[in-house]
């Protein structure tokens, strides 16, 4: 398995909020062991790496996971909880899991 | 799902341009385990394409928060009878809901957010929901939220709600129209719509955070009022993104 961790760069030059949070988590979780490379989306640049692996896999926001898997095709995460949970297969709560995806999809507000 | 893999962005840019009849009649013709979530306001249009094309033969869901108006309720029958169809009603899961009346109270979202109760009582129901799904379709719409830079897509891979290896994929087929647009439809048509709209009320979701609007406020002005309005700035600009 390959796991690569896409951050984002805004135009301000600085990582986006998320992103930041998203490295927290995971520095304090001890999980960058589990990750096999980072790449940068760099908004000021749309051909940087990260920017080609957006318009690839359609993932319309950051920071996001690609899983590969061998035989299979690579799956991408968005929401870091549901990352963790079904594929580092480690436990985190509901209720983180639920903010984390209102937070992220501002959208289901009007559901 | 259906075991043809869809290009998702490619079909997006196809369907972009069509009426939502016709994106609603691809949805259909592509999902047979599809679902409309209804929320009990003015998109009722989308039952209402939905049952032109396919009488009867759509599944309906909507959340039922516990604190929705009586309106929204007496809507909901009203929509079950005018079309002869079942809704799924879905409702929050008990003890998450138990523990968080118990800890914090039936208004906590005045002093928190919203985001903890929206959590239990509409986005864990919602998710149950979906796990069921290969596709659902919304009434969700471009001109709902303008304050977000990410365009709201007519197809898209719902990569928050699917089940692990499987894809979702999610429909929007109002994300073009305007407020307008979908009240014309709604009159030419003589849809049956919630009484809260007569009564001022643009964006319609639970009791204690609804509120009506007056003329040239947004209808996101009538939701959360007591929040700040701070900017989600992590989309990946749409721009920037597309193939």
């Amino acid at each position: 398995m390959k796991i690569t961790f896409v951050k984002k760069i805004q135009l301000d030059g600085n990582f986006c909020k998320k992103c930041k949070e998203v490295q927290d988590k995971i520095n304090a979780a001890d999980q960058n062991q589990f990750i096999d490379q980072v790449i940068i989306a760099d908004e000021r640049d749309p051909s940087s790496p990260g920017m080609v692996l957006a318009a690839l896999y359609s993932a319309d926001r950051a920071p996001f996971f690609i899983v590969e898997k061998e035989g299979r095709s690579p799956e991408v995460y968005t929401i870091y909880f549901k990352f963790v949970k079904e594929v580092l297969g480690q436990k985190i709560t509901e209720e983180d899991q639920l903010k984390e995806i209102l937070n992220d999809n501002p959208d289901l507000n009007f559901l | 799902m259906s075991d043809q893999i869809l290009p998702i962005v490619d079909i997006d840019l196809q369907l972009s341009g069509q009426a939502p009849e016709e994106i609603m009649a691809y949805a259909l013709s592509k999902f047979k385990n599809i679902a409309i979530s209804f929320s009990g306001a003015e998109d009722v249009v989308l039952i209402d394409m939905a049952h032109k094309i396919s009488p009867g033969k759509v599944q309906i869901f909507s959340l039922d928060t516990g604190r929705l108006h009586p309106e929204t309720y007496r809507f909901f029958e009203k929509v079950r009878d005018h079309y002869s169809v079942k809704i799924d009603i879905v409702f929050p899961d008990t003890m998450a809901l138990n523990n968080l009346v118990r800890e914090k109270g039936l208004f906590s979202f005045y002093k928190d957010d919203h985001k903890e109760c929206c959590g239990i009582r509409k986005i864990g129901p919602l998710r149950s929901k979906l796990l069921t799904l290969d596709a659902w379709i919304t009434g969700q719409r471009r001109d709902q939220s303008p304050g977000t830079r990410s365009a709201i897509p007519v197809i898209q891979d719902d990569m928050a709600f699917s089940r692990p290896q499987e894809k979702l994929v999610k429909f929007n087929p109002l994300a073009n129209w305007t407020s307008q647009q979908v009240w014309a439809y709604i009159r030419q048509n003589n849809l049956p719509y919630n009484e809260l709209h007569d009564k001022g009320f643009v964006s319609i979701g639970c009791e204690p955070c609804t509120r009506p609007t007056g003329p040239g406020q947004h209808e996101r002005e009538g939701r959360w009022w007591w929040e700040e309005a701070t900017a989600k700035e992590c989309g990946l600009h749409e721009v920037n993104t597309k193939k």
